[in-house]
């Protein structure tokens, strides 16, 4: 049972810490895919 | 002079006739032989067929944004509505009914000598770990993965919109970020059972006498029989086939094209529809159809009557190496007073 516990904590663990890093990295849609000179909003 | 008027008259009507005429000739004559799409019975098929694409000019980075029409796309469309959810429906429910049918056949596989209540390990800790990570995120990684297949003929009329939407929302965040504990999963089962799922002649033998399925036969094996062993194979090189054509979906157009990523999610559905059929015969036989089985997983201890019977070269082995007689004693229960 410990096993099974240790085992969904460390998934969820692993779940957020890639969600913390990609949202980090990755720009919206509307930012990756146009210039500078584009008014956004 | 009338006369003359009323002769010029006649001759200029004639000219603007002829020019109209003339003027009317050219603009048939320049659309393309065999569609005119100013025809009312003109088909879209047809007239996409005679453009591989429709292409417009565009100003911002992004050249795919110029593409309007991308003819392929009703292929994979038709892919993903028709033949996926065939192929899915078809596998899956195919492979429970197979199970059914078997299940009220065959019966649960029962250790034929009873229990002896001497217990042997035969999962470490560490490996029922990563066991039970890689399984749970599977099993949210398939029921989200469905529901994208099949949610909105299924699930959607069940539920309504607002549900299926927020729903599914989550699901997909879900199936995105459990990729990672999953992938990182099967790298390490690839790593620590390697040793223990090479084919060898004793899995052929082993498929030959039924498994111990068909009967009362009970066929030797070591640590992985050859049912386990193809298992192992399923979930290493199908994990790594859903992996990888998964982060190329989660990664768009790093390096691909629209085709690219249509060929990725085909691959990725057919892939993950077969490994969830292969993953459903995994689960019944470690739970209800074999005594004994679930526990090597659960506890990580076998009764030695179970590893005899369906394990018996491994349990000489285990003997070999740790002693004659190192099984443990099950706990007795002891009853309240």
């Amino acid at each position: 049972m410990k096993s099974f516990i240790a085992a969904c904590v460390v998934a969820i663990v692993l779940a957020i810490i890639g969600d913390v890093a990609l949202n980090s990295l990755q720009q919206p849609a509307d930012a990756a895919f146009s210039t500078q000179a584009v008014r956004l909003g | 002079m009338a006369k003359i008027f009323a002769h010029l008259r006649s001759i200029a009507g004639a000219l603007t006739l002829a020019f109209v005429v003339a003027m009317a000739a050219p603009v048939s004559a320049q659309q393309p032989n065999s569609v005119n799409p100013q025809a009312s019975a003109v088909k879209e098929q047809q007239l996409l067929q005679q453009l591989k694409t429709i292409k417009g000019l565009g100003t911002i980075p992004d050249t795919k944004s110029y593409v309007l029409e991308h003819p392929a796309g009703r292929d994979w469309r038709e892919f993903r509505t028709v033949t996926l959810r065939w192929i899915g429906g078809i596998a899956i429910l195919g492979i429970l009914a197979v199970l059914i049918i078997f299940y009220l056949w065959r019966g649960m596989v029962k250790i034929e000598s009873g229990r002896s209540g001497r217990l042997i390990v035969r999962f470490n800790a560490f490996e029922r770990f990563v066991h039970w990570m890689t399984a749970t995120c599977f099993i949210i990684l398939a029921i989200s993965g469905l529901n994208i297949t099949f949610g909105r003929p299924l699930l959607l009329p069940l539920i309504g919109a607002q549900a299926f939407t927020d729903w599914s929302q989550w699901a997909k965040y879900a199936h995105n970020y459990l990729s990672f504990p999953f992938t990182i999963g099967v790298v390490l089962i690839f790593l620590m059972w390697i040793a223990g799922n090479i084919p060898n002649k004793v899995d052929v033998e082993w498929f030959k006498r039924g498994g111990g399925m068909v009967g009362h036969d009970h066929p030797p094996a070591y640590r992985f029989n050859g049912g386990q062993k193809a298992i192992y194979w399923i979930v290493v090189l199908g994990g790594t086939a859903v992996a990888v054509s998964g982060y190329v979906l989660m990664f768009p157009f790093y390096g691909t094209d629209i085709d690219s990523m249509q060929y990725a999610e085909m691959v990725h559905a057919v892939i993950a529809m077969l490994f969830i059929a292969a993953m459903l015969g995994h689960i019944y036989i470690g739970t209800i159809g074999m005594e004994g089985a679930f526990e090597a997983m659960g506890e990580g201890t076998v009764d030695v009557n179970w590893a005899k019977e369906h394990h018996s070269l491994w349990l000489e082995d285990e003997k070999a190496r740790t002693g004659p007689d190192q099984s443990q004693r099950q706990p007795m229960a002891t009853p309240a007073e």
